[in-house]
C-alpha cells in the first residue's frame, strides 16, 4: 500500500471533526453506560423489592433492614457499590446532559422526546436521591445502629403531603430512567441493533420498568397505609452494636 | 374567472441571508408568482430571474449549493421552515407559506444558504471511509461478495453526504464535537466490503477516539430525517458492539 502523506487538514470553523484514536472519553462513556445497569440498576431493583416488605407491616420492615445491615462488610459494600458508582454516574450524567442540546421544539419525534426525558429524568432522580440520602440515611436516627425505627423514620416523611408527592414523582422518574436506559443500553452496545429487536426489547422494558414502579408504589403505600398508622418509634430492642455492625477496634 | 385567480395567487418566502462569513445576518422577504409544482431549488432560481425583495427593493440572487436537482448529489440541504430538508426535494405545494429559508444551523455560512460542510469530508477521512486500491496495476476481479453482505452494504451506500443526519442530532455540536451518523454508517459500509475490510481495525480504533461513537445518545433523529432512508441507528449501534470489541482486543494485546 503507497503511503503518501495525507495532505495537511485545514482549520475549519464550527464543529471539529474526530479526534481518532485520541483521548479516553469512549472508556469513561461506556463505563458510564455500564454503571447505570450494574450496580446501580441493580441496586434500585433491590431497594424497591426491600422497601416492598413493608406491606407487611413495621417489624418485617425492620427485619428486613436489618438483615441488609446485617450483611458482611455492609459499609464497603455501601460505599463501594453504591455511593462511588452512583455519584460518578450521576455527576458525569449532569456533564453529558449539558453537553447536548435538546431539539424537540423543532423535531419533535418519540426517541428524540426520549433523549431529553432521559435527562430530565435523571436530574430529578439526583435531586430527589441527594435529599433522600441525607434525610433518610445520614441525618435523624441512624438506621443502621437501630433498624427497628425505620418504619417510623419513612412514616413520618410520607406524612408531608409534600414529601408524598416527591416520592411519588421520583419513583415514576427514577423507573422510567433505568428501563428507557436498559433500552438504550442495548441498543448503544450493539445487543438490539435492528428495528424489530429495538422494538420488542422496548415492550419487555416498558413492561419490566412499570412493574418495578408498581411494586416501588405499592411499597410505599404501606407507610401511609391506616392499618399501620403511628407506627411505634422503634419497634426493636436496642441493638448491642456488634450485632449490626463489625465491632470497631 | 380561475385564470385571474392562479395569475394573483402568489408564494411568500423569508429567506436569512448573510453577505460574507462574518457578516450579520438578515432577513429578506419575497413574493413571486405562484406556480404549481415547484421545489426550493426552482423557487430560488425565480427570485435570482428577477432579484427583488417584497418591498421593491434592489437585491442580489440567493446564493446556495446545489447541482444535480434529484435529491442524489446531497449539496442542497437547509433549513426549510425550521427544518433540515433538501431544497430539491422540499416541493413548495407541501410547505406552510411564509416559506422560512435558513442555513443549515450547526455549520460555518459562506454565504447566504451555502455552509461549508468540510467537517463531514474531514471525519470520512479520519474513517478511511475508502478501499485502499491504488490503482497504478491490474488487480484482478474484486473479491466475491454474499449476496446477503451486499443485500446490507446497498442501503448504506445510498449516503449522499448531505450533513442532515448531522444537522438534526442533539449530540452534534461544538462542544462534543460527535462525529455523526453518516460517517459512522460509511465506516460500517467499507468495514463490511470484503476489500475495504483490511482497514477495518483502524476504522474501529479511529471511532473510539474522543467525539467518536460513544457520543451518541441515541436520541434517533438521524435515522428520522435522513432523506435517503439509510438504516443509521442499526449502523451505529453494529459499530458500537465492533468498536467495544475492537477496544477489550487491543487492551489485551497491544
Ligand atoms: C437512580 C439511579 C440511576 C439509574 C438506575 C440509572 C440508570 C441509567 C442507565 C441504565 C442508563 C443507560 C446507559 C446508557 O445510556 O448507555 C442511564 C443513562 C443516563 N443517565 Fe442514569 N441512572 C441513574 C441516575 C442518574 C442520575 C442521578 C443522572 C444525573 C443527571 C443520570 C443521568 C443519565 C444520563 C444523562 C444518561 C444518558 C447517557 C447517554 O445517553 O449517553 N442518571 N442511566
Ligand atoms: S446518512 Fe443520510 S442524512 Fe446523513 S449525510 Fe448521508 S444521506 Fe445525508
Ligand atoms: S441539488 Fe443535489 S441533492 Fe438537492
Amino acid at each position: 500500500m503507497a503511503t503518501a502523506a495525507a495532505p495537511a487538514t485545514p482549520t475549519l470553523r464550527g464543529v471539529q471533526p474526530l479526534r481518532a484514536g485520541e483521548g479516553h472519553s469512549f472508556f469513561w462513556r461506556r463505563l458510564h453506560s455500564l454503571s447505570g445497569i450494574v450496580p446501580i440498576g441493580a441496586f434500585l431493583i433491590e431497594h424497591i423489592v426491600s422497601n416492598f416488605e413493608a406491606v407487611n407491616g413495621p417489624l418485617a420492615y425492620a427485619q428486613q433492614v436489618k438483615f441488609l445491615n446485617s450483611l458482611p462488610l455492609v459499609r464497603v459494600l455501601e460505599w463501594c457499590f453504591i455511593f462511588i458508582p452512583l455519584a460518578f454516574h450521576a455527576l458525569y450524567g449532569v456533564w453529558i446532559a449539558f453537553r447536548g442540546r435538546a431539539t424537540v421544539n423543532v423535531y419533535p419525534w418519540a426517541g428524540n422526546w426520549g433523549y431529553l426525558t432521559q435527562r430530565i429524568t435523571g436530574i430529578i432522580a439526583l435531586l430527589y436521591i441527594v435529599q433522600h440520602l441525607w434525610r433518610q440515611r445520614f441525618s435523624g436516627v441512624n438506621l443502621p445502629e437501630h433498624p427497628g425505627a425505620a418504619f417510623a423514620k419513612v412514616q413520618h416523611e410520607l406524612h408531608n403531603p409534600w414529601m408524598l408527592a416527591i416520592y411519588v414523582i421520583a419513583m415514576i422518574a427514577t423507573c422510567w430512567h433505568f428501563a428507557y436506559g436498559i433500552w438504550l443500553f442495548a441498543a448503544k452496545w450493539g445487543i438490539t441493533p435492528g428495528d424489530k429487536a429495538r422494538q420488542r426489547f422496548g415492550y419487555v422494558c416498558a413492561a419490566g420498568g412499570t412493574a418495578l414502579c408498581v411494586l416501588g408504589l405499592v411499597g410505599m403505600y404501606a407507610f401511609i397505609n391506616p392499618k399501620y398508622a403511628n407506627a411505634p418509634e422503634d419497634v426493636m430492642p436496642t441493638q448491642p452494636p456488634a450485632i449490626v455492625q463489625p465491632v470497631q477496634p | 374567472m380561475a385564470q385571474a385567480a392562479t395569475s394573483t395567487r402568489t408564494i411568500k418566502v423569508e429567506i436569512k441571508r448573510q453577505s460574507t462569513p462574518d457578516g450579520k445576518a438578515t432577513t429578506e422577504a419575497f413574493e413571486i408568482p405562484y406556480r404549481p409544482n415547484m421545489n426550493i431549488t426552482s423557487l430560488l432560481g425565480e427570485i435570482a430571474l428577477n432579484p427583488t425583495t417584497v418591498t421593491g427593493a434592489a437585491t442580489t440572487p440567493i446564493t446556495y449549493d446545489s447541482n444535480c436537482l434529484e435529491e442524489i448529489c446531497g449539496s442542497c440541504a437547509m433549513l426549510i421552515n425550521g427544518k433540515a430538508m433538501m431544497a430539491c426535494s422540499a416541493l413548495v405545494d407541501k410547505l406552510e407559506q411564509p416559506i422560512r429559508l435558513a442555513p443549515l444551523s450547526k455549520f460555518p455560512v459562506v454565504r447566504d444558504l451555502a455552509v461549508d460542510r468540510s467537517v463531514l469530508f474531514e471525519n470520512l477521512k479520519a474513517v478511511k471511509a475508502w478501499v485502499p486500491i491504488d490503482g497504478t496495476y491490474d488487480l484482478g476481479p474484486a473479491p466475491r461478495q454474499f449476496p446477503q453482505i451486499q443485500e446490507q452494504r446497498y442501503p448504506l451506500s445510498n449516503c449522499i453526504s448531505c450533513t442532515i443526519c448531522m444537522e438534526v442530532c442533539p449530540q452534534f455540536n461544538d462542544v462534543t464535537g460527535f462525529v455523526g451518523a453518516a460517517t459512522i454508517a460509511q465506516a460500517r459500509l467499507f468495514n463490511m466490503d470484503p476489500a475495504g475490510s483490511v482497514l477495518k481495525e483502524d476504522r474501529l480504533r479511529a471511532l473510539a477516539g474522543d467525539g467518536g461513537i460513544q457520543e451518541c445518545g441515541f436520541a434517533q433523529n438521524c435515522v428520522q430525517a435522513c432523506p435517503k432512508g439509510l438504516p443509521l441507528t442499526e449502523a451505529i449501534s453494529d459499530m458500537g458492539r465492533d468498536v467495544f470489541v475492537q477496544q477489550v482486543k487491543d487492551l489485551f494485546t497491544r
